[in-house]
């Protein structure tokens, strides 16, 4: 079930008003089982898997908290983390790992296996991954890993747990949420709240416009471009991948924000995604401002431990740690190499940045303000979008192709349709109109805020009539979804 | 002790309850109200925006949709040519007329599937009878393909006055009929073509010779091999739509021919909708002519655009070769 559909829109509104039709004490069952449903809409048998994962994580957390003996603790704490970490490698790596083995020994034995893709073919798992595994099982490591800590008490209540993992607005692509800021939300009586509505409301709304007119917009070129790319010529595929990162972005985030805004209008708040990464005038500081959930995830239960843990190699600790951070996180978006190199690029431009950080905070003293901010944020940004070509690519040998087309590759821009390209040109510049003056100039006029209702209504209104303009209705899922 | 002090035997719990009850009350009212008045605003501008998007539609003088527009509405020609880009790019309706002493008109249009073409043709027989159609079909035409469905978005504007094509559009979604409550979406993603539609500019840039749009590019390269013998997924409602376009040519007297035009390739194996066309026109005894196996054009590819589209010095072969088949074929059957 998809945010944009119909079908998702009529789930929502019936789900919402049983919500407050309900006695509070009834308001999260009612959220459990919404979230059972939404779940299992696509694929029923995949509940069986979450129900795993939660029985698993809501018994080794008790006995972890229970028990008194460390080497106890540890015992069901590794089952715990094996379990689900299990359940993901399987679903999301088999394949990958298989083979690559099977690549690494026919490389080996060439001479031997005469036909060695028949042999690789033979051992390939047909499944699909089951929607939101990898948010699902973090979350649930995430859970584990504080309990162990002893930074908070397991949950005695096996549906607050489960209402946690299976809250419908971020099944399938976050944020990841940690248990400690959700469970409280739950345990409170939600009463109707007319603020928290209306936010919510307007949050998808924005979402809405970021999905419809800008992100699947941008698709229909980038898709052209880049799914056909030994076709193009440079300058169509630069195009497409500058699109691609504006995709990106407002696909995501266009996600996060209606996933935020369900959230809301059942009276609850998420944890925030996105804070203008565009803006960001470094990698290091672009990574505080992306997928921040998921980041924040990583470096307290990856970067920190293995950075405190190799203490001992001064700055190399923090360089170890950043790159095997960094290409976790990139493989943890698919089981291919180019995810691989996607975080390996991170990691690498993270250490020269690490590096380089006090000669760069001398150069910034010497040169305009301005000058620093723009020339950061240019870079942050092309760098960006450099790694992307990898994160899009089906293959590294694509990626490279891309790349060396780009340069080499003379020829016309490849316009099929011009309204394509205009529209995809005005979606990218409304939005980094709003992200500017949110950036820039909050304090300044508003539009979506303004005190006078007309002048604000207008607005959401503007949204709404551009959506049905403009917007791409058929465009599908949300980039997101397939991690 | 202090819910004693009250005659109701209210404690601040109870108190606490009773004012949650009139804030949510409020909240509720409130929240309606707003929601009221929002969606009133957002009608009236659909309304106004919509309204003044199908004025501009309706008036185009050029372009695609404006093509679109006249095959729907206007057209009153003898012989209608229908297909994809395989239509709309290689039947030149002049000679058709010189030589068949009728007036033509080519209402096919690039990527569109038998959809748009059957949600045309019930619009042409609602209207008037032509006396002969010409339906192009090209090879994969009933491949299963979620973006057939996506593309008879072209027709949307269409949808209020045109009753009898409603079962064609609402094959997009069961929601579709909803969604074209809204006056805005029917022009959906039209905005810049309904712009330059109404641009004098564009009249002089895209001109068309009655719905023909010429290729002028010339293609130098020798030919490949394509092979057919792959199975594909078939969709069963375009073969039904089909059958329902032939039904209906011929319930109405109409003389049908199906084509198939040429090709600049070599084919191995039969193309599995190709097929399936071939059989339904031999059960219901249309003509199929097909020039996808046509040696002069096989070895010419000068004629061609690209391997699928053949430029304007073929497409007068081809119109000329497709006449002289209709009237051997006329001949055969006066005779």
């Amino acid at each position: 079930m998809i945010f944009t559909s119909v079908v998702f829109a009529l789930f929502f509104f019936i789900l919402a008003l049983l919500y407050y039709i309900f006695p509070a004490k009834y308001r999260w069952p009612w959220l459990l089982l919404s979230g059972i449903f939404f779940y299992m809409y696509g694929n029923p048998v995949y509940i069986l898997i979450i129900v795993f994962i939660i029985l698993v994580t809501y018994y080794t957390a008790i006995q972890i908290e229970k028990a008194s003996d460390p080497k106890r603790i540890l015992q069901f704490y590794l089952f715990a983390i094996f379990s689900n970490i299990a359940v993901l490698v399987f679903f999301k790596y088999t394949n990958f790992f298989t083979s690559t083995a099977f690549d690494i020994i026919n490389f080996t034995r060439r001479n031997v296996t005469h036909n060695p893709q028949i042999l690789n073919n033979s051992l390939v798992i047909n499944t699909i991954a089951p929607l939101g595994i990898s948010y699902i099982t973090f979350q649930a490591i995430g859970y584990l890993i504080e309990i162990k800590r002893g930074n908070h008490l397991a949950e005695k209540n096996i549906g607050h747990l489960s209402t946690y993992l299976l809250f419908f607005p971020k099944i399938i692509a976050g944020p990841v949420e940690r248990a400690h800021h959700f469970i409280p939300q739950l345990k409170q009586a939600k009463i109707f709240n007319y603020n928290y509505i209306s936010i919510g409301l307007k949050l998808i709304l924005w979402g809405l416009f970021k999905k419809l007119v800008i992100a699947d917009r941008l698709s229909i070129y980038v898709s052209a471009v880049l799914g056909n790319a030994s076709y193009h010529s440079g300058i169509s595929l630069l195009i497409a991948v500058i699109f691609y990162v504006f995709q990106m972005y407002a696909d995501f985030s266009g996600y996060t924000d209606m996933a935020l805004g369900f959230a809301k209008v059942l009276g609850f708040d998420l944890t925030q995604n996105f804070n203008r990464p565009f803006f960001a005038k470094s990698v290091t500081e672009f990574w505080r401002k992306w997928h921040i959930s998921l980041s924040t995830w990583f470096a307290d239960y990856f970067y920190t431990p293995i950075a405190i843990a190799k203490r001992d190699w001064g700055n190399w600790s923090v360089v170890y740690a950043f790159f095997v951070t960094f290409i976790v996180l990139g493989f943890w978006h698919g089981a291919n190499w180019t995810f691989i190199v996607f975080g390996a690029l991170q990691g690498f431009i993270l250490t020269i940045e690490f590096f380089t950080r006090k000669a760069r905070k001398n150069i910034r003293k010497k040169i305009p303000n301005l000058l620093n901010t723009y020339s950061g944020i240019a870079f942050t940004l092309g760098y960006f979008t450099f790694s992307l070509i990898f994160f899009r690519a089906d293959s590294i040998s694509d990626a490279l192709m891309i790349i060396k087309r780009i340069f080499t590759e003379k020829g016309l821009l490849y316009i099929e349709n011009s309204s394509i390209l205009i529209f995809s040109l005005l979606g990218i510049f409304f939005l980094m109109l709003v992200e500017l003056k949110k950036e820039f100039y909050d304090n300044l006029f508003t539009l979506s805020n303004n005190k006078n209702w007309l002048i604000r209504n207008g607005y959401y209104c503007f949204l709404l009539l551009v959506i049905l303009i403009a917007g791409v209705f058929d465009g599908g899922e949300f980039i997101y979804f397939q991690f | 002790m202090a819910g004693n002090l009250f005659i109701f035997n209210f404690d601040k719990t109870n108190m606490v309850k009773l004012l949650q009850h009139i804030i949510q009350k409020k909240n509720y009212q409130y929240l309606l109200l707003k929601i009221g008045a929002f969606m009133i605003l957002a009608f009236v501008f659909d309304l106004l925006i919509g309204n003044l998007l199908k004025h501009f539609y309706f008036k185009q003088t050029s372009g695609w949709e404006y093509r679109t527009k006249y095959s729907i509405e206007d057209t009153k020609a003898d012989i209608l040519i229908f297909g994809a880009s395989r239509a709309q790019q290689q039947y030149n309706p002049i000679y058709f007329e010189e030589r068949l002493n009728q007036s033509c008109y080519n209402v096919g249009r690039d990527g569109e599937p038998i959809f748009y073409h059957y949600g045309v043709l019930k619009a042409v027989l609602k209207r008037y009878t032509p006396k002969m159609i010409i339906l192009d079909i090209e090879n994969g035409v009933f491949r299963e393909r979620r973006d057939s469905y996506d593309r008879i978005a072209v027709l949307l504007p269409f949808y209020k006055n045109h009753p009898e094509m409603h079962s064609i559009i609402e094959l997009r979604g069961p929601f579709e009929k909803y969604k074209l409550c809204s006056q805005i979406y029917p022009y959906n993603s039209l905005l810049f073509k309904i712009a330059t539609g109404n641009s004098e500019m564009n009249k002089k840039r895209n001109k068309d010779i009655n719905g023909y749009v010429p290729l002028s590019r010339s293609m130098n390269k020798p030919i490949n091999t394509v092979d057919f013998s792959k199975k594909y997924g078939m969709d069963t409602a375009k073969i039904n739509i089909y059958r329902s376009f032939i039904k209906d040519c011929k319930d109405a007297n109409i003389e049908l021919y199906i084509v198939c035009s040429p090709y600049f390739f070599n084919a191995v194996g039969h193309d599995s909708s190709m097929s399936i066309a071939k059989e339904i026109a031999n059960d219901n005894n249309i003509d199929f002519i097909d020039f996808s196996k046509e040696k002069e054009f096989l070895n010419n590819s000068r004629l061609f655009d690209d391997t699928v589209h053949i430029n304007i010095a073929g497409s007068k072969i081809f119109s000329n070769k497709l006449v002289d088949s209709i009237i051997l074929k006329q001949k055969l059957l006066y005779r």
